[in-house]
């Protein structure tokens, strides 16, 4: 039926869809948090590579099972989600009035401050730990390279777990925006930050619970792909942050399943490009498909007329 | 006297003080770090009027000083042309780009703009990376001349240092003059409400394209004298690290201060230096100020009111002079 390039080619778009999975896991913290504060939180790609790091940091001290590595993660996650809400973000905040909450200040200040905290992250984790790859222990990494042979295609255990996970935090996140009370004022400060206090929302414990919820789920995709890929280093967060970002803009900017279809096209585009051009150009998918939403369609191919978050 | 005195010592600073000071201490590497240091004061006095005055915050600037410095690499060491010519030739093609670039992207709005220049500015690094027929990718460029504008030879440490400072001293005339005119007032609309100035009549999109099209010219210029000084060029040296070393410079000194871009310039490539002892702290060393800075001094180190006041009564700007010299403004 197929002859062998055709099942490279398939081979090549199987992988390519778990690197577009990775992507979405990522992007679902960003637009998570740009859907509530709609300001950029250049710092998530740390979180993410904090994560890798908090998960090595368990494997080699206490050698946890892998239920409680997650939750290890996830812990850290969120320690240092709610840390740079406190640093980054909390300061700039101090304005209630409509004009200030929008204003291009705040939003561009947020935003410097976030690449600020990270860039002083990144490098403070470099001094710690030195720039170079850090190779994750073989009794966890190579749990996630058992090949699962279907016919003539194969695939490794850790995309599988991948895809669980994407598909687990999708669910998780729509049951707690849908379903929970900490959701709904999310969902609500989304909507009208102004509107939500003066219905007695909290605003500023639901932006903590936002941040939480985005940065545990950032974390948990570093060390998952970590571990897939078996080495970790300070500068990992970088290209999956910015691809995470490109997702988020194609998606439309706040729509969560926007950005996780998004995420996925853009994983089979690179896989098809480095299919034909090689892995180095293929890095100019992404900023093409950027640039060419942005130029085309400034609201995002899932963006116009949905509700936030 | 107004408007003679601050510029003159501005002249006498950069043209004596500093070379003769340099001279006596006859040390390389003093010199080379005030090359350096005036080399990214035109990258961010470039920066400066791109973001702080007009308002549009580009973070992938460091793109078009690569080009300048691919330009000024390729064509004299392939062509053979001396530092007179690919001077001009680097900020021209930078230029090309910067307006190429600006007309799909300039009618975008604050946070997308500033994501598509991420974009582009990557881009721009790829392609150096990956045109390796071209660019040599990620083995650089190296054995580029030193500067011997026609035929004059400057490639002593003296020579470098007067033509950088010239060049730096006419960026910062060409700046001064765009920024702290009716012209750079204009520009100040479009950063406080663009959509306010093109009510009012002002051409918001053409004149973003000019402002682009000349921070783009001087980031060239500051490229061809970085590859023309180092003698070897690197995609790795023109990556986002770099656009953000020089938006953290603009952002330290001020947003809108002239004076600031210079002041942030020189702080953020001195002070790492003199840490050098306590280890390799650059960029965290700017990481943290830059945070320091916007957490507790949002207007920067420099101000732009202050700015604006000293160079109103200093410097002789061009708003001054009402033909009865009175103040313009509140007051």
């Amino acid at each position: 039926m197929f002859d062998r390039f055709d099942i490279f080619f398939v081979q090549q778009l199987i992988n390519g869809f778990s690197v577009g999975l990775v992507y979405a896991l990522v992007a679902i913290g960003f637009t998570l948090i740009f859907g509530v504060l709609n300001v950029v939180n250049f710092a998530h790609g740390e979180i993410y590579m904090i994560g890798a790091y908090a998960g090595l940091l368990a494997i080699v001290f206490l050698a946890p099972p892998w239920v409680a590595l997650i939750l290890l993660v996830l812990a850290a996650g969120i320690a240092a989600g709610v840390a740079l809400e406190r640093a980054a973000f909390k300061p700039f905040r101090r304005f209630r009035d409509e004009a200030s909450l929008k204003s291009k200040a705040m939003r561009e200040s947020t935003l410097l401050s976030s690449l600020a905290i990270s860039i002083v992250v990144r490098e403070s984790v470099e001094k710690i730990f030195g720039a170079d790859m850090q190779a994750i222990p073989r009794a966890y990494a190579d749990a996630m390279q058992d090949p699962i042979v279907l016919g003539e295609l194969a695939v490794a255990s850790g995309q599988i777990a991948i895809l669980a996970a994407a598909l687990v935090m999708f669910a998780t996140l729509q049951w707690i925006l849908k379903r929970t009370d900490i959701g709904l004022s999310i969902r609500a400060v989304a909507a009208n930050p102004l509107g939500a206090q003066y219905v007695g929302v909290n605003v500023d414990r639901t932006v903590i619970a936002t941040f939480a919820i985005g940065s545990g789920m950032g974390a948990v995709a570093g060390i998952l792909i970590g571990l897939y890929q078996g080495t970790i280093f300070p500068a990992m967060g970088f290209a999956p942050g910015v691809k995470a970002f490109v997702a988020m803009v194609m998606g439309g900017l706040n729509s969560i399943p926007g950005a996780v279809i998004c995420a996925i096209v853009l994983g089979l585009a690179e896989a098809v490009a480095t299919e034909f051009f090689g892995q180095g150009w293929a890095d100019l998918v992404a900023y093409v498909f950027l640039v060419l939403t942005l130029v085309f369609f400034p609201t995002g191919l899932f963006g116009a007329g949905r509700e936030r978050v | 006297m107004r408007g003679v005195l601050a510029p003159l010592a501005v002249f006498a600073v950069l043209f004596g003080v500093l070379p003769a000071g340099l001279s006596a201490a006859g040390s390389g590497y003093l010199f080379r770090l005030a090359d350096v240091t005036l080399i990214f004061c035109i990258l961010s006095l470039s920066m400066q009027l791109i973001t702080g005055v007009a308002g549009l915050l580009t973070l992938g600037h460091a793109a078009f000083y690569g080009i300048g410095a691919y330009t000024a690499a390729i064509l004299s060491t392939r062509l053979g042309f001396d530092a007179g010519l690919t001077i001009p030739a680097s900020g021209l093609v930078s230029a090309l780009f910067g307006v190429l670039i600006a007309l799909p992207t300039m009618r975008l709005v604050s946070i997308y703009f500033a994501v598509a220049t991420l974009g582009l500015g990557e881009m721009i690094y790829v392609t150096l990376l990956n045109w390796v027929s071209f660019t040599r990718g990620p083995l650089g460029i190296g054995d580029i001349p030193p500067l011997r504008p026609f035929g004059f030879d400057l490639s002593s440490p003296l020579g470098t240092y007067l033509l950088i400072a010239a060049l730096a001293a006419l960026a910062l005339l060409v700046v001064h003059r765009v920024a702290h005119s009716y012209y750079g007032n204009t520009l100040r609309a479009l950063r406080e409400d663009d959509q306010c100035a093109d009510a009012m009549g002002l051409p918001v999109v053409r004149l973003k394209i000019e402002t682009f099209a000349i921070a783009t010219f001087l980031a060239g210029i500051a490229g061809a004298l970085w590859a023309h000084t180092t003698g070897y060029v690197n995609p790795a040296d023109f990556r986002f690290a770099e656009s953000i070393l020089i938006l953290a410079m603009v952002v330290v000194g001020g947003l809108g201060s002239i004076p600031g871009a210079i002041v942030g310039a020189a702080l953020l490539i001195l002070l790492p230096e003199a840490l050098r002892a306590i280890g390799r702290v650059r960029i965290l060393a700017v990481g943290l100020i830059m945070f320091l800075c916007i957490l507790f001094l949002p207007k920067g180190l420099f101000g732009e009111v202050t700015a604006l006041d000293l160079v109103r009564r200093q410097f002789g700007a061009a708003w001054r002079g009402s033909p009865t010299d009175r103040p313009l403004g509140w007051r």
